[in-house]
């Protein structure tokens, strides 16, 4: 299956009065270049992450489709598709998609050249009652297909009922970005919680964890994760983490949370160390929650001041665990759907050269404003605070950010939920 | 969404709608609404995304029941509390007029 990119035309003047609608807890960014853009690819169903050869192929997941690579030609070869996906070279007939969970996020590894292996994060229905798994594939030279599945991750837990939470259909909670770090090359893998209280503090289920594995699915040596934890676990304690990019200079990774009704959390990691979430009931002071978990509690269907809800419910709970690894950022303390991140890199962005970029899907509930934005974010150097964060000023308009990639061109990939990718880049 | 975010999205969406059709008053105040208050989940082409339902191809007389559900109250659906309060205030002929914008435009 051949598909043509689509280029559209920019609207500056729309782009940045909505950028002020939505502007409400950071100010808008004057410091940084001024940015065009371009519409790389657009119409597609729910882009979920980017990964780029050098050359600028850029392979790419659709949460309900599959796999693709858009090549530098312009031409989009389907690679790897779910049963609902037509045209796909191939098709894997137990991944699907249902509610957040499907395929998403894909990373190359850093001897492509040589082994031609690339890594996809999905769910699959292979084991009841599914499971999240981490696949590595083989591409062959022409860029048409995959072969050679190798599951390393087979048991990332899935949530596959309903439950009565916001939110609280099937497959919530998946984390899913994959990313290698630079400094060590192994390869990290964010989970969620998938809405089980029990998940995000148990040393064996690997929900809500950050894992550290190398490309045979192993666990990295020096994890550090604490006695009777699997050894593949790098860090632990978390919600949602859709967001992990590597700092340059020390490649310490840093993640980005999506947080409950309050504080999204962009936290600096340490090897086998406590991000504090611990939704389970009757424990921090909390009584019987719904279903057994606390995520949303108190209040779960209405607003409320989300700092009444972060003293019921932290994101990172310190008085229960005082060596969980604390937060650099909440988003003051709201939650806009925190998602993907990434570190600029280049003269070209000037002043954001060496910034941290995360984006924000949007939860527009309880009074807090919707959100769809980009920030940019000066972590200090100890990654306990921020010195900065400012909202980019787009030059297109806002959306659910799901994805941000840097592309080896030095331009930013940025995909919305709504089915656009977008090249930004500084004039 | 407070009130300056909603303001500000209709003087957005005014300026494309003055610029660029020829619609009545009253459906470029669905169109305003839509992209003030329902877009950012269903999308600006309705066709839902994440965990968002799509709109497209329902009928106008479905949408204003699940308006009216909403609006009493009654889930439909996991993401009903987000719908809660955005119907709570709907006036029986601002639920017509908005299922009669989404249908006649995404259907």
């Amino acid at each position: 299956m051949k598909r043509r990119m689509t280029a559209l035309p920019a609207s500056r003047l729309l782009a940045s009065v909505a950028a002020l609608a939505m502007t409400a807890t950071s100010a808008l960014g004057a410091d940084g270049p001024e940015l065009s853009y371009e519409t790389v690819l657009t119409d597609l169903d729910n882009p979920w992450d980017m990964a780029f050869l050098p050359d600028g192929t850029m392979f790419y997941t659709e949460k309900c489709l599959g796999l693709s690579v858009l090549l530098p030609s312009g031409e989009v070869n389907a690679l790897l598709g779910m049963p609902e996906g037509e045209g796909y070279a191939s098709t894997a007939d137990d991944l699907f998609c249902e509610g957040q969970a499907g395929m998403m996020g894909v990373a190359i590894d850093p001897d492509f050249e040589d082994n031609r292996r690339i890594y996809v994060y999905s769910t699959s229905n292979m084991t009841a009652p599914g499971t999240n798994r981490v696949m590595r594939l083989v591409v062959n030279e022409d860029l048409t297909e995959v072969s050679d599945r190798t599951d390393l991750i087979d048991s990332i837990p899935y949530k596959p009922e309903a439950s009565d939470h916001p939110f609280g259909g099937p497959g919530a909670h998946n984390g899913g970005r994959l990313r290698f770090n630079p400094g060590d090359g192994y390869l990290y893998v964010t989970t969620g919680d998938t809405h089980n209280g029990e998940v995000p503090q148990s040393p064996t289920l690997l929900g809500g964890k950050v894992l550290r594995i190398d490309t045979d699915g192993n666990a990295a040596p020096d994890n550090n994760a604490p006695e009777g934890f699997d050894p593949r676990i790098y860090a632990y304690g978390f919600r949602n983490v859709q967001g992990i990019a590597f700092r340059p200079g020390d490649n310490r990774p840093i993640i980005a949370e999506h947080g409950p009704w309050h504080s999204d959390e962009i936290t600096a990691l340490e090897p086998g160390g406590n991000g504090g979430w611990d939704p389970r009931p009757n424990m921090a002071g909390r009584e019987d929650c719904p279903d057994n978990y606390c995520g949303y509690s108190p209040n779960q269907m209405e607003g409320m001041d989300a700092a009444e809800r972060a003293a019921y419910m932290p994101m990172t709970d310190l008085e229960t665990y005082p060596d969980a690894m604390p937060p650099a950022w909440t988003n003051n303390g709201l939650s806009q759907g925190m998602s993907s991140a990434v570190f600029l890199t280049g003269d070209h962005w000037g002043a954001w050269d060496g910034r941290m970029l995360v984006g924000l899907m949007g939860i527009g509930f309880g009074g807090t404003p919707v959100g769809q934005r980009i920030d940019v974010v000066d972590l200090s150097d100890d990654g306990l605070s921020v010195n900065s964060v400012i909202e980019m000023p787009l030059p297109m308009d806002s959306g659910r950010f799901r994805s941000l990639v840097q592309g080896p061109d030095g331009a930013l990939y940025a995909a919305i939920d709504e089915g656009d990718i977008y090249r930004l880049t500084p004039n | 969404m407070g009130r300056v975010a909603i303001f500000a999205s209709i003087i957005t969406v005014s300026t494309a709608v003055s610029a660029t059709s020829a619609l009545s008053d009253d459906a470029v105040d669905m169109q305003d609404y839509y992209a003030a208050e329902c877009s950012q989940c269903h999308g600006r082409a309705a066709r839902g995304m994440a965990s968002f339902p799509s709109l497209r191809g329902k009928t106008a007389e479905l949408l204003a029941e699940r308006l009216e559900s909403y609006r009493a109250g009654e889930a439909v659906g996991p993401n009903s509390m987000l719908m809660f309060p955005i119907a709570k205030d709907l006036s029986d002929e601002m639920i017509e007029n908005l299922s009669a914008y989404i249908a006649e435009n995404f259907g």
